[in-house]
């Protein structure tokens, strides 16, 4: 499709697609729905245990839609650190996106960009990696099949994530706190952690910045946390630099 | 006054966070198809998720409930966690690793408390 065809006037927010593919989006994501719900319901349950407003706490679900983002910063807020903290914090969890996401931008490129727009909030790591294992090696790079096949399996993932969400944050409150519901926060961010340890540069840097945040902890402003965070990325890039054969070379979580 | 009865500054986390999660995680359909970043920033941002959950997560495993460092046994937030960090590994599969996670809490928790 020329992007002369794809812009059609007066232009809606949703690029077209092809409602097969938009249904086969739906079913590919369609079993994930557990997990995704866990994650929103632990998520929920985080923030309003957290000490975040019930009202806050949906409207911090619905507006960024940041999950893992939304969990690393809800310390930070509760401690009250300065929102350039808070910011930094959020979008560094996010960065894998940016990284994985050079090779995919050709899906997408020739689209107005309130389409663009609309496609990047509806974004996540599971819509995200089941397009890029049905059209990772596509020769044609954007049509109304891969939009569609993207949509279906991100709208699963919002519809999923926001409900057990917003459960989660209603209930939050009454749920019983011996249960290690409270630990289920940071196993979220665990199961994100782990698959984005997968080189020994990686692990180093994990380590470095395990330690050097714990050390760190006490630091004025909560400091300590992006000190942390650039010593372990400068122990990972000088570990890949002694070690070039360890380079990381994997296209970000899949 | 408590961060969370401050309205002005939690708006502003929400539209910090919203606009920081959108320009990363939306970058692959809002910037231009040739934009590169520079070689050595992508390397660093390579590494810099993990590295930024795990400045999260790292304290409140390592960090007992009274401010001080705590690898022991008696630390089961760490328990439970290491084998559910197993579980994932081999596994792959979060509600498993919620479910085992949280049951480990839970036994450890009972049979000592």
């Amino acid at each position: 499709m020329s992007p002369a065809e794809a812009v059609t006037a007066p232009v809606g927010p949703i690029p077209p697609i092809a409602r097969h593919a938009y249904r086969l989006g739906m079913r590919s994501m369609a079993p994930l729905s557990p997990a995704i719900g866990v994650w929103g319901l632990v998520t929920g349950v985080a923030m309003v245990n957290g000490g975040l407003p019930v009202g806050w706490a949906i409207g911090l679900s619905l507006v960024a839609f940041a999950g893992s983002a939304q969990l690393a910063a809800l310390p930070l807020i509760a401690a009250g650190a300065p929102l350039p903290i808070v910011w930094i914090t959020a979008a560094l969890v996010n960065v894998r996106f940016v990284i994985s996401s050079a090779a995919s931008r050709a899906y997408f490129a020739e689209l107005p960009l309130r389409q663009r727009i609309f496609c990047a909030y509806l974004n996540g790591d599971l819509g995200f990696a089941l397009f890029a294992q049905r059209y990772g090696n596509a020769r044609e790079r954007g049509n109304p099949e891969q939009w569609g096949y993207f949509l279906g399996g991100a709208v699963v993932n919002w519809v999923a994530w926001q409900t057990s969400s917003i459960v989660g944050i209603l209930l939050g409150g009454a749920a019983p706190s011996d249960w290690g519901l409270e630990l289920g926060a940071s196993l979220a961010l665990l199961a994100v952690i782990i698959p984005l340890a997968t080189s020994f540069p990686a692990l180093a840097g994990i380590a470095a910045t395990a330690i050097a945040s714990v050390v760190l902890r006490t630091l004025p402003l909560r400091l300590g946390l992006p000190v942390a965070v650039v010593i372990g990325v400068g122990v990972a890039l000088g570990v890949e630099s002694l070690r070039p054969g360890a380079v990381d070379t994997s296209e970000g979580p899949t | 006054m408590s961060p969370f009865d401050d309205a002005t500054y939690l708006v502003l986390v929400i539209l910090g966070i919203t606009a920081g999660t959108f320009l990363t995680r939306g970058s692959f359909f809002v910037l231009p198809a040739e934009f590169e970043l520079p070689q050595i920033v992508e390397r660093a941002l390579r590494y810099a998720p993990a590295c930024a959950l795990t400045a999260i997560v790292a304290p409140s495993l390592l960090v007992g409930d009274a401010g001080r460092i705590d690898i022991g046994w008696e630390n089961f937030r760490l328990i439970a966690s290491i084998a559910a960090g197993m579980v994932f590994v081999r596994r792959r599969n979060m509600v498993v690793m919620m479910l085992v996670g949280m049951a480990v809490f839970t036994a450890l928790r009972l049979s000592v408390g």
